[in-house]
């Protein structure tokens, strides 16, 4: 990792320029930088994760949208992984590499879940060898809350050409689940989130979160919006769930597809709404007879908080989380009757009017 | 030689250098970061049992920029005391011995009318810890220059053209794009029979249910006690037993500078969320609670601030000077607050009867261009501690329980830390050169403004001071 780290002086320039390919611009010694060698585990992560990130430019030109992202290269055959967004265009994207060459991207299908994105740049055209990083298995991609984490990105597009992306050090603050998700702006997919104070600014969409030996943990998102706390959250998608895309675009393992026929749940409870800005919380009004509520034995003015792990907190809430599970699926409800919080197994049912 | 003490990657010299031994460069400790993950998690692993979730239930959402029952405003009325649910075991709160003993509380109605009101013994110098050692300032310029031509009667049309400025100053109570969700925020356990401590920033929509989740236990249903408005917190009841309980550290042995992690459980049951960062000072909020740098957001509000060995250091809560729109201004800034537990036993057993504690109001006015000795009086509101105990515009308040007031901050600052109904005793001067030492008890901030605060008055927050610097006089 040192002789990377110094690819920019003396012989390792000397060898770019002799070996000058058509998309790869040389600004030798003018453009290098002295640099000493690592000593902390920060730097020295740093110093090894460094080349096998890339930046990201594409199509731009609408207020708002950056038209710059961050990517890591995870094949030998130019494979790298990003974040889906607008800037990705067709033959309007491109990738700079780390010694500062630039490189047309091919785009290949995005994964809809995790909203992520692999391009491709083509091998024979880069100078030197690319240095892919490839998620660590399973039990080494684990996280902890309380991990001190590097997450590199180019934010803001502070890095040009041959510059250096910028590095962030942060903890790994928590895991966000099933609880936070839906009161989450574009996130589909429905693993753990790693949460981190390293910050995610526009550009860093798509870089690297590493540990401090080095192994990578997870790829940057987008700054979420969290209606949960009305706060901004900085959090990354672990590398244990990008896997199966990886495996099936890099390696050719296919994915068996599961074909969902969701019919509309149905659970009898008619709750006490009102029109209103505000949806009011949502307390029985009735349970309709021999519906699932009723066998789960709900009374009127029993105050419904929580179906499985999502809670809720207002008519409105009801059905929207209502709306994620299918006739037959079995939920657990949790309800409060005056002081008392009870729970119980419902297994939802289909409208009886329906499909007549 | 050359050493270069900072971390700058591309510094020259520092490559230069790399034949030498290597020097204090970068860090002595290579993996600094390494050894302390380990601290985090038992800390960490330590405190997590204890911090709880809180969610709120029905209640009302305030329109932006109307003044909301936040924290430092208008509190709900006292309600009754929770129902005791049957405990065995009594629980006391493990911890060290409270730092300052509160003045007996006597109830001001009991006293009779024709006996002279005893003069409390002024406590013995260098023992009062509540009183720091602050050095005379020089007299600034600009307030000399400012303050001559406000003397006699001109003073009060001064006050009045402060006040108005006051009120154009004014920030809105919630910053732009802001807006309470009724989203989770967390708690911690106080005691092991139930009695939870909350941030205020959870109970600001006055929610209709409150429901507490204990990690590993389930969820139950709350029922709220008192509040302290001034330290931003409340206490709810669990009907729950053998519940795990902290270790709290005496605020005397914190240190600025030592690490502090903020826990917060919001985003997931099984694991509490952690921010990290040091104590950034003691006793601010009038030694009310410690500034910290770690991210405090609503996702943490009401969540053990700790230390290294899981001890808790305070509850992390929003609080500003202004009182107003606190948990808006300075949120995941660097800048939180922990109010200290340790030290407030007495308080908390009050909140426990369901008592609302807020500030004690004297209902002084002073003059900023008084330099001292004292405090010069330049109004009294109406309703005041102060009107009703006799002290006039023009009088000077020379001590306060004892202790030499020095100049008008100094008052305030003395005054700041106690709370409504809190009893002290005041030596006054009067115009005619008479000393005289009374004795009374604090008025309840807001009771003699409650209807203009739900009409957005502007109203002072202990009370009045015409600082022509905008309120940097603390």
């Amino acid at each position: 990792m040192t002789t990377l780290s110094l690819m920019l002086r003396g012989v390792a320039s000397l060898a770019l320029a002799a070996a000058a390919v058509a998309q790869t611009e040389d600004f030798g010694e003018a453009y290098s930088f002295e640099q000493r060698k690592p000593k902390t585990r920060v730097e020295r992560v740093v110093d090894k994760v460094m080349p096998s990130l890339v930046k990201i430019h594409g199509a731009s030109g609408i207020r708002g949208i950056t038209s710059y992202a961050t990517g890591i290269l995870v094949s030998d055959q130019g494979h790298i992984l990003t974040i889906d967004q607008i800037l990705l265009q067709k033959d309007r994207t491109r990738v700079v590499l780390y010694d500062g060459s630039v490189h047309q991207a091919k785009l290949l299908p995005e994964d809809p879940n995790l909203r992520v994105r692999l391009l491709k740049i083509d091998p024979k055209l880069v100078d030197g060898k690319l240095v892919p990083i490839w998620p660590p298995s399973a039990e080494e991609a684990k996280f902890r809350t309380g991990q001190f984490v590097v997450s590199i990105g180019n934010c803001f597009r502070l890095a040009e050409f041959s510059e250096k992306l910028s590095a962030t050090f942060g903890v790994v603050v928590g895991k966000a689940n099933t609880a936070l998700r839906y009161r989450v702006h574009d996130v589909k997919y429905d693993g753990d989130l790693i949460l981190t104070d390293a910050c995610n600014n526009p550009g860093h969409y798509g870089g690297g979160l590493f540990t401090l030996d080095g192994r990578w943990i997870g790829l940057n998102m987008r700054l979420l919006d969290s209606k949960e706390t009305n706060t901004m959250l900085s959090a990354a998608i672990p590398v244990r769930d990008l896997m199966p895309y990886l495996e099936d675009h890099i390696l050719g393992k296919r994915r068996v597809e599961k074909a969902s026929t969701k019919v509309k749940p149905w659970t009898g409870i008619v709750l006490f709404d009102k029109a209103g800005r505000q949806s009011p919380p949502a307390y029985v009004d009735r349970v309709k007879r021999g519906s699932p509520a009723a066998k789960l034995k709900l009374r009127p003015d029993d105050l419904v908080v929580r179906i499985d792990d999502y809670s809720v907190r207002s008519c409105k809430e009801f059905r929207t989380v209502l709306s994620k599970f299918g006739a037959g699926d079995t939920v657990k409800v949790t309800w409060k009757r005056g002081t008392k919080i009870k729970t119980g197994e419902m297994t939802l049912a289909k409208h009886p009017e329906a499909g007549r | 030689m050359i050493r270069c003490p900072f971390r700058h990657i591309g510094v020259i010299a520092c490559a230069m250098t790399l034949a030498q031994p290597i020097v204090a460069q970068g860090g002595g400790d290579p993996d600094e970061f390494l050894r302390l993950e380990p601290v985090l998690r038992r800390a960490l692993e330590k405190a997590a049992p204890f911090v709880v979730t809180v969610e709120t239930f029905g209640g009302t959402r305030h329109q932006l920029g109307k003044a909301g029952p936040m924290d430092g405003d208008a509190p709900p009325k006292p309600r009754p005391k929770p129902v005791e649910m049957p405990t065995n075991k009594p629980s006391p709160l493990p911890q060290p011995k409270p730092l300052d003993p509160m003045p007996p509380r006597l109830d001001p109605r009991d006293w009779p009318k024709d006996v002279p009101r005893p003069v409390f013994p002024p406590p013995k110098k260098g023992e009062d810890p509540v009183v720091p050692p602050l050095l005379p300032l020089p007299p600034k310029p600009a307030d000399a220059e400012k303050g001559e031509p406000k003397k006699g009667e001109k003073e009060g049309d001064g006050e009045k053209g402060d006040k108005k400025k006051d009120k154009k100053k004014k920030l809105p109570l919630t910053a732009s794009g802001f807006q309470q969700t009724q989203g989770k925020t967390s708690g911690i356990i106080l005691t092991s029979d139930g009695w939870v401590m909350v941030s205020r920033f959870a109970l600001n929509l006055d929610p209709t249910t409150i429901l507490i989740t204990v990690p590993g236990r389930g969820t139950f249903h709350a029922q709220r006690a008192g509040e302290d408005t001034s330290r931003g917190i409340a206490l709810v009841k669990i009907a729950a037993d053998d519940l795990p309980v902290p270790e709290f550290v005496d605020p005397a042995e914190v240190k600025v500078g030592q690490w502090a992690f903020a826990l917060g459980r919001t985003f997931a049951v099984d694991e509490p969320t952690v921010h990290i960062g040091i104590v950034s000072a003691k006793r601010r909020q009038f030694g009310r609670a410690i500034q910290i740098d770690a991210y405090t957001s609503p996702a943490n509000y009401g969540g053990a601030v700790v230390d290294v060995q899981g001890r808790v250091l305070g509850i992390a809560v929003p609080l500003s000077p202004s009182g107003r729109n606190a948990g808006v201004e300075w949120y995941d800034s660097g800048i939180g607050f922990a109010t200290t537990l340790a030290d407030i036993q007495p308080l908390i057993d009050r909140m426990k009867e369901g008592e609302i504690l807020q500030r004690g109001w004297l209902g002084v006015q002073f003059v900023s261009s008084w330099l001292g000795p004292g405090a010069k009086i330049s109004g009294t509101p109406k309703g005041g501690a102060a009107m009703e105990a006799g002290i006039r515009k023009g009088d000077i308040i020379l001590a306060v329980d004892g202790v030499d007031v020095m100049n008008g901050p100094h008052l305030q600052m003395l005054l700041s830390s106690r709370l409504g109904g809190d009893f002290v005793t005041l030596k006054v001067r009067d115009k005619r050169k008479k000393e005289d030492v009374m004795y009374g008890p604090l008025a309840l901030q807001n009771a003699p403004w409650s209807e203009q605060r739900q009409g957005q008055e502007d109203v002072p927050a202990t009370f009045d001071v015409p600082d022509p610097e905008g309120g940097s006089g603390r």
